[in-house]
């Protein structure tokens, strides 16, 4: 970005001879200049949300381990599913209103506790906060009787999705996602004026990356490299999130001036109804084996993990049987399902079965499997994580080139350092706590779903609160201590948290005593090491923090030596 | 068009930034209007689906563009006469 103003002149003048084009690039510059003026207003206001929003969301990609680890051990043995008919037909009996929506999951996990259950939602609720919605399963006791209990399942990872969804902010609900969609527009813009601002000097700079003396050149080449590179990623990210945060506001306008006001009624079944004057008996029902058969034979990649039972005893019966495969584009983040009939097993709608979308359905449902990595599988999964972090990277090295362009250089022959801009000094201390407070907290609020179990009532609502104190104490600490101390510390702390998910699951299995678990499912140890690894990174980083706060140029908001 | 661009481009913040915002919203509104219209033969779901998705990537597109405008004046001017063609003429189609 600084590197191209002077190309551009250097073209200038070597045009200049030909008259004609010599107006095309004053016009250009001026244009770069605009440009950058618009990427780094833009990028400055969202770039820490941003953050937040790319740090927790490259967790959430993982949200069934991070589940599975922060899940406490159940002894209830799972229903066979040759017997899971059986518990259906008698938790009917015993609930009715049970009928109405409920889930059979396939898979034996820590953190399906059963092997039927459902769902109580608060009808005051806003449409994505979850966070009071109840949670039900359905066992068999050893008489084969059915016994209901509530569960509470883990609101770990749902709290870091939280986070995710409206850019750091603690309920999912209509009005943060208002400002999630502000943010994410001027994202859009960021990202459209920092190629307008490259492009001119885009071979010149893209191919190199000029490491040594000039470090702000060193970021700024990286900043551009992994912005060029993941561009593809981060248009998707923030248009679809445009879509996410106004959906509902868009789909309202275009009701009343597009289609009559008869959108309500889009979703609607076409299916007949055939007139049943008494309620369906479920026993009649193909069981699950039989239903999950039907469905692999009508398509064969296809491998279900859940039945969702809808409206089972009336007469728009549906089983939606939920499931992945990985060849195809899955329409939503835990896959996507067919719709059986589940007294004739017939598939009545495969509207939402990947690979067996009709050409406009597969593209709208791109929309969200490319913003939440549901096609290729696990392969796909870790490139997600990775650009959500690199993304995370590219926002802290935006606000951090913003300092750099502002610092004051000391004069050679000037005796005294000269003081740094007091916008610069905050808005370091403001980066540094914010991004390290986030993933500081993001760990803190891992390991306390271990460490807190058993010694609180509500896990679920501690989650936040052990996640905002880590934040706000790191917030308050950089700009108390300075960006430079306060980077040192707040990694070193980052370090010691992050390392203390493998450490916590190791102390687990070595002291059975203290009341805590060990996974051992794939799923779960991969938390555990992908925690070492970020535990390891982040050492490097503190290391390589204190040794430029030490040793780096005294003129500077990083440097916090002896000058 | 080298005439023109002797006069320096004119920033017009705020200007720029409402013609993008505003004529954005209607410009996007419009085309997914034309998208509505032409593909009447498309289930009802997914093209209205489709009709909100196209919504946002042309809205912030215009947005992103505005500024190569010579001047707020211009970007209004031109944003504007673009809004009232197209939107006036799928009026008068629907209407029709």
């Amino acid at each position: 970005m600084v590197g191209c103003g002077q190309c551009t002149q250097r073209r200038q003048l070597g045009s200049a001879a030909l008259g004609l084009t010599h107006n095309v690039f004053i016009m250009r510059t001026d244009f770069v200049r605009i440009y950058k003026s618009i990427h780094t207003w833009t990028g400055i206001v969202t770039g820490m949300a941003l953050f937040i929003a790319f740090y927790t969301g490259a967790l959430t990609v993982f949200k069934e381990p991070l589940t599975r680890w922060a899940t406490p051990p159940h002894n209830t043995q799972p229903v066979p599913l040759a017997d899971t008919q059986q518990l259906i037909v008698k938790t009917l009996i015993a609930q009715p209103a049970v009928a109405a929506d409920f889930s059979i999951h396939l898979q034996d996990a820590e953190h399906l506790p059963a092997r039927l259950s459902w769902q109580v939602r608060n009808p005051g609720a806003e449409d994505h906060d979850e966070s009071s919605t109840q949670h039900y399963v359905a066992t068999l006791d050893a008489e084969g009787a059915a016994k209901l209990a509530q569960s509470t399942p883990s609101h770990l990872a749902t709290f870091i999705d939280v986070l995710h969804r409206v850019v750091g902010l603690p309920v999912d609900s209509d009005a943060n996602r208002w400002v999630m969609g502000i943010i994410a527009g001027l994202y859009a813009l960021a990202l459209v004026s920092g190629v307008v601002v490259l492009l001119p000097s885009l071979v010149k700079d893209f191919f190199a990356l000029r490491i040594g003396k000039n470090i702000k050149r060193m970021w700024l080449d990286s900043h551009n490299v992994v912005g060029i590179v993941s561009l593809p990623f981060h248009l998707v990210m923030a248009l679809t999130s445009v879509g996410f945060a106004y959906h509902d506001g868009i789909y309202l306008v275009q009701d009343k001036l597009l289609h009559d006001g008869k959108w309500g009624s889009a979703f609607q079944q076409q299916r007949p109804v055939k007139p049943v004057s008494a309620p369906r008996d479920p026993a009649t029902m193909l069981t699950p084996i039989e239903l999950i058969t039907k469905v692999k034979e009508f398509a064969p990649g296809f491998e279900p993990t859940t039945l969702q039972y809808q409206q089972v005893t009336g007469p728009r019966a549906l089983v939606r049987v939920w499931g992945k495969d990985t060849t195809a584009v899955s329409p939503r983040a835990r896959g996507g399902f067919a719709a059986v009939d589940p007294y004739s097993g017939k598939v009545v709608n495969s509207e939402f079965l990947p690979g067996r979308q009709s050409t406009p359905s597969l593209f709208i449902s791109s929309f969200f499997a490319l913003h939440m990595a549901a096609f290729g599988g696990t392969a796909v999964q870790w490139m997600y994580f990775l650009l959500g972090l690199a993304g995370a990277w590219l926002f802290y090295s935006g606000n951090l080139l913003w300092v750099e362009s502002r610092r004051k250089m000391k004069p050679r022959q000037a005796e005294t350092l000269p003081g740094q801009r007091l916008d610069t000094r905050l808005m370091a201390s403001a980066t540094v706590g914010v991004c390290l407070g986030c993933i500081c907290g993001v760990s803190l609020t891992i390991v306390g779903g271990k460490w807190l179990h058993g010694l609180v009532s509500d896990m679920n609502a501690w989650h936040p609160i052990l996640y905002y104190a880590a934040f706000f104490s790191a917030i308050t600490w950089a700009f108390v201590r300075g960006a430079a101390q306060a980077a040192i510390h707040l990694l070193w702390m980052a370090v010691a948290l992050t390392l203390a998910i493998p450490m916590t699951s190791l102390l687990a299995w070595l002291v059975p005593a203290l009341g805590m678990w060990t996974h051992t499912s794939l799923s779960s140890l991969g938390v555990d090491a992908t925690a070492l690894v970020g535990a390891a990174a982040l050492t490097w980083m503190a290391r390589a923090t204190s040794k430029r706060v030490r040793l780096g140029t005294p003129d500077s908001v990083w440097f916090a030596g002896k000058s | 068009m080298a005439k023109k661009t002797t006069q320096p481009i004119q920033r017009d913040w705020l200007s720029k930034t409402l013609a993008g915002v505003l004529l954005g919203a209607v410009i996007a509104l419009v085309c997914s209007g034309w998208f509505t219209q032409l593909n009447s033969e498309m289930p009802f779901a997914i093209r209205g689906q489709l009709a909100m998705w196209m919504v946002p990537p042309i809205w912030l597109g215009v947005l992103s563009g505005t500024y190569f405008f010579g001047s707020g004046a211009r970007a209004w001017l031109w944003l504007g006469a673009v809004s009232v063609l197209s939107g006036g003429s799928l009026a008068v189609l629907r209407l029709a």
